[in-house]
């Protein structure tokens, strides 16, 4: 019977991911059915308030403190007792002997011993103690979610979005159970937090808006103005030879990069979501870890083991063995005090060198560990068995969809590439907030080495030469992985293809690709705080263990958009577009355009709203500066001794210094090079599509290829023509 | 003439060299570190002058002859260190944390200014030196004085019960968690070496520091052990790594407290400079509880590794004095490396043989740097091995029972009772370890960077 309330009580809380893959994330996803400037202005008046009612104080506390125990995922070695029974019950066997709570008065422990087991029940019966009347009992629980709500957001989580499964079980009705009975045995007055809740939601002013609106204006009429340039729309594509096309992903780091690389030579590139179409998950034989490695809107549906050899099977085994001497001795009594002593020399000169010769230290380290336990081999780039992991069917649909998705079925290229990405930095907690997102916060190397290996069979190409996708068998495609922290380009090249490929053209892309990645690493390093402009510093920036803007990721964010290259190929588009490459010719029932619009769109709009909502309050949806952040069981941040989960980006993410601001709120602008008709008949299908383009959480703005004009969708849904 | 005043002001043996040098060093590395970590942030400036100021002061400090420039320098340092921990006063409960810190380190800066003026009106003397060498061991006046140094020593290396400020200290910057847990704190230590020999002298007392020492390095370890978070989990640790410091000094090892010291500090900076990659890190799984017969050949093993130990540190192996409390702490570390050792898949005579090499090639290492900083101090003879008594044959008993403990827990929790009994102290021990409520941000909206 609570059910309902329950549920449309965690309405209003958006999930928090891990720090183990960081996915960006809507701070007010649960407000999206409103309209964006009324969600912000509710979203102020739940989350942002500067004063709780005193005694929530101690109910906080006491939440943050149970949750830390329950949550943690291997930090503590004496671990809370019962977790395996879950959050709520755990947390009552732990419960009576927690003196904050019960002040060893007898009552009070005879209060926590008579709650019913069931977490449900528990809501119920304490609601009625506290008197909540029905029609306020959402109101209620939500306001108990609100008032901590990265705790709050990482159970939602774990809830709804953790494809592992549970050793130790939680359930958002053990949450709010756990909650409001902390709530009743604190003596939390339930009137005065509604009460509190009210005169929130009484003030209606927000300065947020004012600050994205000037931002979107400059942005937009110079956005609009630079591509609206008619030379851009290319109609009748002169075929043209290219030495070699580049597949990469939509990320927004990419587009400078491929202007550079495009200045090089004769290049074709191409956005693609950084997965590849392979949804994967990776087993780590060293690490025992096993990942996804697609996009949290999918479900992994084939598993690659990343295997070790013999000699490195070994090798692997002695730093296990140091290892678990190390952990054994740190980990227990007695023990700690020898093995401080024993390592106090090398840790001093670990830390002279890492911090005066960042570069030398990491090569010192890479080298040490590549020979205790090289970087795994992914399979089965040096394997023929891929049909064992990725049946033949589905290689086709992979293989043809990839190709369709893109446009690149036609005028293939000796030389294709796909190129995944991924960052490196050092002793920084949000590592994997510079990963691929596409990949489930992880880099994509591994999807890259798949995709290509698809696409090398002879029996694909035969399938595919059936559809209509002719690849001459000069045509070879390769993995590699760009580094977005240092601009580095890592080759995948296995036995067979090192065989048969045009070394020629190879040693040349390879060479240009260095030249774009000075360009590159020239241009962010203007960006960066120290101005530094050669590779050097680059890499020294990017191993530097003191160094708390490694680079500055997706900040500056702004658009989406989908269409060929030739539409943005003459714009500098200042790394703040994702680029997804889109042929409306080849995609007449809109299929491709529906899949790029409801996927890769909604995950950068996550992105692009996690940026602007951080950036505007980086206290209440972002988690303030590195300096004082602390890491609580393995899985999040908090801030010095203890604090709710602090979700969202830090501080230096966003910002130069603590004053001077990096990033522009931005609300993402998508534009699409396909017939208005075909785009509006795609939106009204889609609900989602619909809730983001008429709340104006998006700004949907098509070229039509018919009229080569530029129409926006207004928040009515109707086009409204720009001219 | 003005010059010849300064001189007499410093002292500078050995024992100031090696603190200079450690300062020298950690400083430079943090202050390095950060100028990069602190980039942008809006007290850059007062945080890099205050942490110069603070290197500087402590400089002082260590080489100080003067009882009132010591004092001086002690206080000093300890309000730039509060400074540098507030660092932002806008965040209430980074400002509680200084609050905290003020209390209870301003009581053992009270305490110490009171010894030293029960010193001077007994000696009439201001020199560090002169006082430290007199040694009448019947005058009260003198053990009260020292009973009050060794609280300040307790209040500065937060010892229990004066640990709620180390453990309430993590709101402040990383930077200043790493110069405060490899520099002030262990300035508890450097107290009771710089007066070693009155201490000496007063063998009760010896055996008072040992007790505290006793109680700080197991509360300090089992705190470590429940903690969740990174931070908190570190300072714990350092609790009990202080709490072995103060062991050793209560068991007149005095250069064996100075290693430690040394040692500890360049470990702990490390680690705390480093902790987001140490957070990162995920753990090996805990292996099973060893066999029996298992046990006992690691026994042996780490009996072997004492005698090695004994060799490399030059004492006598079994003697009858407290240098056997040290050589069973390493009997139990090379045991438990012996233990890990042979649980691995490898044919036994591997095993057997690599957990006898190891195991007392590193309590040859640990013997090493003892007998290291016992050459380095020997102008000083602070190497003042007591004779056993009750307390230090308990305090052994206590390091072995709870090492049992640990290693066998996965068999004790088996039993029922036994779970429930842990629960209980879990929680006990889990509130004890909390940092103080003013402390938490229990609102993040409360939560300041400006």
């Amino acid at each position: 019977m609570m059910q309902e309330e329950i549920t449309s009580a965690w309405k209003i809380i958006s999930p928090v991911w891990p720090l183990k893959n960081i996915i960006a994330c809507n701070p007010l996803q649960g407000l999206e059915d409103m309209p964006f400037e009324q969600a912000v202005r509710q979203g102020e008046a739940y989350f942002q308030q500067k004063n709780l009612p005193a005694n929530m104080g101690n109910v906080n506390r006491a939440t943050i403190k149970w949750c830390q125990a329950f949550f943690d995922e291997g930090q503590a070695t004496l671990s809370m007792p019962y977790r395996n029974l879950g959050l709520y019950r755990a947390w009552k066997k732990s419960a009576i002997f927690d003196r904050c709570l019960t002040h060893s008065e007898k009552n009070r422990k005879e209060w926590l011993l008579s709650l019913p087991e069931s977490s449900e029940n528990t809501i119920t019966e304490c609601l009625s103690t506290l008197a909540i009347p029905d029609d306020k009992a959402t109101v209620f629980l939500a306001i108990l979610l609100v008032t901590l709500p990265g705790w709050a957001g990482y159970v939602k989580y774990k809830t709804e979005w953790e494809n592992e499964s549970h050793r130790f079980p939680v359930t958002q009705i053990d949450y709010l159970a756990m909650r409001i009975a902390i709530v009743c045995i604190t003596g939390q007055n339930p009137f005065e937090l509604l009460a509190w809740h009210e005169k929130a939601h009484a003030c209606d002013a927000s300065s947020h808006l004012y600050k994205i609106k000037v931002a979107e204006k400059n942005y937009q009429t110079s956005f609009l103005n630079s591509i609206s340039i008619k030379e851009n729309f290319i109609t009748s594509k002169n075929i043209k030879k290219y030495t070699a096309q580049l597949v990469f992903c939509i990320d927004v780091r990419s587009e400078p990069f491929r202007r550079a690389l495009e200045k090089q030579g004769n290049y074709d590139t191409y956005g693609f979501a950084g997965f590849f179409s392979v949804p994967l998950a990776i087993e780590n034989e060293r690490t025992e870890e096993i990942y996804a490695s697609c996009p949290v809107l999918l479900k992994p549906k084939h598993k690659i083991v990343e295997k070790l050899n013999c000699h490195e099977r070994k090798c692997s085994f002695y730093k296990k063995i140091l290892k678990n001497i190390y952990e054994s001795l740190k980990y227990s009594f007695t023990t700690p005090f020898v093995l401080a002593e024993a390592l106090g020399a090398w840790s001093g000169l670990s830390m002279l060198l890492k911090t005066l010769f960042p570069v030398l230290s990491q090569k010192i380290k890479s080298n040490i560990s590549s020979f205790f336990s090289p970087i795994a081999k992914t399979e089965p780039s040096n394997n023929k068995n891929c049909h064992d992991i990725v049946p033949f069917a589905d290689q086709c649909t992979y293989a043809e969809g990839a190709l369709r998705i893109i446009g690149l079925t036609n005028n293939f290229s000796s030389i294709i590439v796909f190129c995944g990405h991924g960052s490196a930095t050092e002793n920084n907690a949000y590592a994997t907030a510079l990963d691929c997102g596409a990949c489930g916060g992880r880099h994509g190397g591994s999807n890259a080495k798949i995709l290509a290996h698809i696409l090398n069979q002879k029996n694909v190409r035969d399938h595919l030469h059936n559809q209509n996708i002719h690849i001459p068998d000069s045509t070879i495609f390769i993995a590699s992985e760009h580094n977005t922290t240092t601009d580095d380009m890592e080759f995948f090249i296995d036995n067979h293809v090192q065989k048969t490929i045009n070394h020629q053209i190879l040693s040349k892309l390879k060479k240009d690709i260095l030249m774009a990645k000075t360009i590159n690493n020239q241009w962010r390093g203007q960006k960066l705080l120290e101005k530094i402009s050669n590779h050097h510093d680059i890499s020294k920036h990017s191993t530097d263990w003191a160094q708390t803007r490694p680079e500055w990721g997706l900040a500056r964010n702004a658009s989406f958009i989908i269409a060929p290259r030739d539409i943005s190929k003459n714009i500098d588009l200042d790394g703040r577009a994702f680029l997804h490459s889109y042929d409306w010719r080849q995609d007449k029932d809109g299929s491709s355009l529906t899949a790029i619009l409801t996927a890769p769109m909604v995950v950068a709009q996550w992105i692009n709203s996690q940026y602007i909502f951080s950036f505007l309050d980086n206290i209440t949806y972002g988690s303030g500066s590195k300096i004082t952040q602390n890491v609580t069981g393995k899985i999040g941040i908090m801030q010095g001794n203890g604090s709710d989960l602090m979700h969202g980006l830090p501080l230096q993410s966003l910002y130069q210094t603590d004053k001077q601001a990096y990033h522009e709120p931005v609300r993402l602008m998508t534009v699409v090079y396909a017939p208005r008709t075909l785009l509006q008949e795609i939106v009204l299908q889609n609900d989602v599509l619909k809730k983001l383009f008429g709340n104006e959480w998006v700004m949907l703005f098509c070229i039509d290829p018919e009229d080569k004009n530029i129409y926006v969708l207004s928040s009515e849904l109707v086009w409204i023509n720009l001219e | 003439m003005y010059l010849n005043c300064f001189t007499t002001l410093f002292h500078i043996d050995i024992l100031a060299k090696t603190m200079i040098t450690l300062i020298v060093f950690l400083g430079f590395i943090v202050w390095r570190f950060s100028g990069r970590y602190l980039q942008g942030d809006a007290r850059y400036y007062k945080f890099m002058s205050l942490l110069g100021l603070l290197a500087l002061s402590m400089m002082v400090m260590v080489a100080s002859d003067n009882i009132w420039l010591f004092l001086g320098a002690w206080g000093i340092s300890n309000f730039f260190l509060i400074e540098m921990m507030i660092h932002n006063r806008n965040w209430q409960a980074a400002k509680a944390s200084g609050a905290l810190s003020a209390k209870i380190l301003g009581f053992g800066f009270i305490c110490l200014l009171t010894a030293f003026i029960l010193m001077t009106m007994k000696t009439h003397q201001t020199s560090i030196q002169y006082i430290s060498l007199l040694s009448n061991d019947a005058d009260t006046e003198f053990s009260v004085a020292l009973l009050l140094i060794l609280f300040a020593g307790m209040a500065q290396s937060a010892l229990w019960p004066f640990h709620r400020w180390l453990l309430s200290s993590l709101n402040s910057p990383t930077p200043t968690s790493a110069i405060m847990h490899a520099g002030l704190v262990n300035g508890g230590g450097f107290l009771l070496v710089r007066f070693a020999h009155l201490y000496t002298s007063h063998a009760s007392i010896l055996t008072l520091i040992f007790i505290t020492g006793m109680i700080s390095a197991l509360l300090g370890t089992l705190w470590k052990l429940l903690q969740s978070d990174i931070k908190k989990m570190l300072a714990c640790s350092t609790l009990a790594q202080m709490g072995f410091m103060f062991i050793q000094c209560g068991l007149g090892l005095f250069p064996a407290a100075v290693a430690h010291l040394c040692w500890h500090s360049m470990f702990k900076a490390n680690l705390f400079l480093g902790f987001n990659s140490l957070a990162k890190e995920q753990r090996c799984k805990i292996g099973e509880s060893p066999s029996l017969i298992l046990f006992l050949f690691a026994l042996v093993c780490g009996v072997l590794a004492s005698y090695a130990f004994a060799m490399t540190a030059h004492f006598t192996w079994l003697a009858y004095d407290t240098t056997f409390v040290l050589i069973c702490v390493v009997f139990i570390t090379a045991t438990q490396v012996s233990v890990t050792l042979l649980q691995i898949e490898r044919p036994l005579w591997i095993k057997s043989l690599s957990a006898i090499l190891i195991s007392a090639g590193l309590s040859a290492v640990y013997g090493l740097n003892v007998w290291l900083f016992e050459l380095l101090l020997k102008p000083m003879q602070l190497m003042q091995p007591q004779a056993l008594n009750f307390y230090y044959l308990c305090g052994v008993l206590l390091l072995f029972s709870t090492w049992i403990m640990s290693l066998f827990k996965n068999q004790l929790m088996k039993n029922n009772t036994m779970a429930t009994l842990f629960t209980r102290y879990y929680v006990v021990a889990l509130n004890a370890s909390q940092p103080h409520p003013a402390t938490i941000t229990t609102n993040r909206n409360q939560y300041q960077y400006k």
